[in-house]
């Protein structure tokens, strides 16, 4: 119980920010795009900057989601299932249900279009109760509750598809919110951008956010503070459901098609983003912005490296390399040590 | 003495077949230390999940002023003014000493933004600067992680959190655990701080020299029962130690 210690404030504000999460991540991104800029010259425009971002919307909504899970303590394994059967559902609906055309275009596009939003992030949401129940009520580790739930999504979604893609042909007159009106920059990325936003500001300043890290931290201490644990972790699987939801609605827009198989192995880029992002699987530990970053980083090295003319395998590895990076540099850090 | 304001009669609690509690009772008046003892697997814990309502009881009955309560979560008595410090496990070790303090009773902002659950972690800080100095426990800057401090910081934070938000009753389960020698006489002067407010206070601790100085009466449980209920000053370390271990013979509770 020593007494409040006041040390070199401007001193360890520098290191707080020069060895902060983001400012590193930051440097990371900016090193990376240097690089692959010198490897290929061409790699420096606008144009890679759109279709990174392009690519970069659907894993952030996935990735966005991921981070609440972890911070609580847990890890969601469903969401790549879940865009996949969002998207299929959401196609569904507009083509089969409502007879939307796909070529369809102007004012007449928006309510089968608005529709075919709200029944992917339902699906999405419904997906994420199913988790919640599995885990809270059935008491099952979330590991296993989402392999089990990413299983069933990608089967139902092969199932009401028949295995086909439904949709399309592809019309670019219909996929234009997805095409950068403003370079690089789409109508679809900046919805992303604020429903990420909006999710970090929810994490970060309120009470819900406070909730999810305190849980992850020490779900002991949150149930004796009065927190009823189990309905807080049923709210952030089902944001995380209703996000990956949405994330199934981008890539509809994206390939005009719902497609059965647009949802293998995203969870691992999304988990990959949040880890890169500093984010810890202990639980109670993470931030938006660094989950931001480290999904930017992704396709930046999936875009350089293909522009380098390198193969796309290497994509995996170096992935790889950042993943054990970042989870060193997090436990080597002095804080951490010390413990 | 004053009147009893908290009081467990006759409560049982089984976790399959083994009987963590076996009709247990204990009474508590308003700015009463009782110490709590007894050896390990006499049911102490149990008894401090009952009486912060982290578990309900299969058996028995709470009075909280004389009325009959029925805990089915721990915010049930939070809200009622018990507050709990449970062993070692009190704080979430990410957050910072104000929002550990505030946990579940937080401060939001003013306005829309508050009804949508939104902070104010500037009032927050400084009310648990505040609360935390109020208490009498000198505390490190109230925005730093509970994970950077040191083990007795982290017991102050946790004491202190416990006597600034109760009300009527604090448990605390071991506070002096993991402290030296001065940190510990430190607890044990909160302990007094909160007895003169008129607080009842429950103390579980191992250290029977801390309980011998800090408590108006012992009660010793052994195998899920209350054997002896008495006064302090009848007790000495001896005597304590015998009654404990069962060494030394007590008359069962059926027939005091």
């Amino acid at each position: 119980m020593s007494s409040s210690q006041q040390p070199n404030l401007r001193l360890e504000r520098f290191k707080a920010v020069a060895g902060s999460q983001n400012s590193i991540l930051l440097s990371v991104l900016i090193a990376l795009a240097i690089i692959f800029t010198l490897a290929e010259p061409l790699f420096f425009s606008v144009a890679t900057a759109g279709n990174i971002l392009t690519d970069w919307g659907s894993i952030v909504l996935l990735a966005a989601g991921q981070t609440l899970v972890i911070i609580s303590g847990g890890i969601d394994l469903s969401v790549g299932g879940t865009l996949a059967i969002s998207g299929v559902t959401s196609a569904w609906m507009m083509t089969t249900i409502l007879g939307f055309d796909i070529t369809t275009t102007g004012p007449d596009a928006y309510p089968p279009l608005i529709v075919g939003g709200l029944t992917a992030v339902g699906t999405g949401l419904a997906v994420g109760l199913v988790n919640a129940f599995l885990i809270n009520k059935l008491r099952i580790v979330p590991f296993v509750a989402t392999l089990a739930t990413m299983g069933a999504t990608l089967g139902f979604a092969i199932i009401i598809s028949n295995g086909m893609p439904i949709g399309g042909p592809n019309d670019f007159s219909l996929i234009s919110p997805i095409n950068p009106t403003w370079m690089p920059f789409s109508w679809a990325v900046v919805g992303v951008i604020i429903v990420v936003t909006t999710v970090g500001l929810f994490l970060h300043r309120s009470r819900f956010g406070l909730h999810t890290y305190a849980i992850g931290s020490n779900a002991f201490a949150a149930r004796a503070a009065g927190i009823n644990v189990e309905r807080h972790l049923t709210k952030v699987y089902a944001l995380a459901g209703a996000l990956a939801g949405l994330a199934g609605f981008y890539v509809y827009l994206r390939l005009g098609a719902g497609s059965p198989s647009s949802g293998v192995m995203r969870e691992l880029d999304a988990i990959a983003a949040v880890v890169i992002g500093g984010a810890s699987l202990m639980g109670g530990v993470g931030r938006m912005m660094g989950t931001v970053i480290g999904a930017l980083i992704l396709f930046t090295v999936q875009s350089g490296l293909i522009m380098a003319g390198v193969a796309p395998d290497w994509k995996k590895v170096v992935v790889a390399v950042l993943i054990a990076a970042a989870v060193a540099a997090q436990t080597l850090r002095p804080q951490n040590r010390a413990r | 003495m004053s009147e009893v304001i908290y009081e467990v009669k006759n409560v049982s609690k089984r976790y399959g077949s083994v009987v963590a509690l076996d009709g247990a009772n204990l009474k508590l008046h308003a700015g009463e230390v009782v110490g709590l003892v007894g050896d390990n697997g006499a049911g102490k814990s149990t008894l401090v999940k009952v009486l912060s309502g982290a578990h309900m009881p299969d058996d028995g009955q709470i009075f909280l002023d004389g009325e009959k309560v029925s805990w089915e979560n721990p915010r049930m008595a939070l809200e009622a003014g018990i507050e709990t410090l449970y062993q070692d496990s009190g704080l979430a070790p990410n957050l910072t000493v104000s929002k550990n303090v505030f946990l579940g009773r937080e401060i939001t902002k003013k306005g829309i933004l508050g009804k949508m659950g939104f902070l104010d972690s500037k009032a927050m800080e400084e009310k648990a600067h505040a609360e935390l100095e109020r208490v009498g426990i000198a505390v490190p800057a109230s925005n730093r992680s509970v994970s950077q401090l040191s083990g007795g910081q982290r017991q102050a934070v946790a004491i202190g959190r416990a006597v600034a938000w109760a009300r009527k009753v604090i448990i605390l389960d071991e506070p002096t655990n993991h402290l030296g020698a001065r940190q510990a006489g430190e607890v044990l002067e909160v302990i007094k701080e909160a007895k003169k407010k008129g607080l009842g206070v429950i103390f579980i601790s191992h250290t029977l020299p801390h309980v011998l100085e800090v408590t108006d009466r012992i009660v010793v449980l052994r195998l899920g029962k209350v054997v002896r209920d008495a006064p302090t000053s009848e007790f000495t370390g001896d005597t304590l130690v015998g009654t404990i271990t069962g060494t030394i013979q007590t008359i069962p509770e059926e027939d005091r």
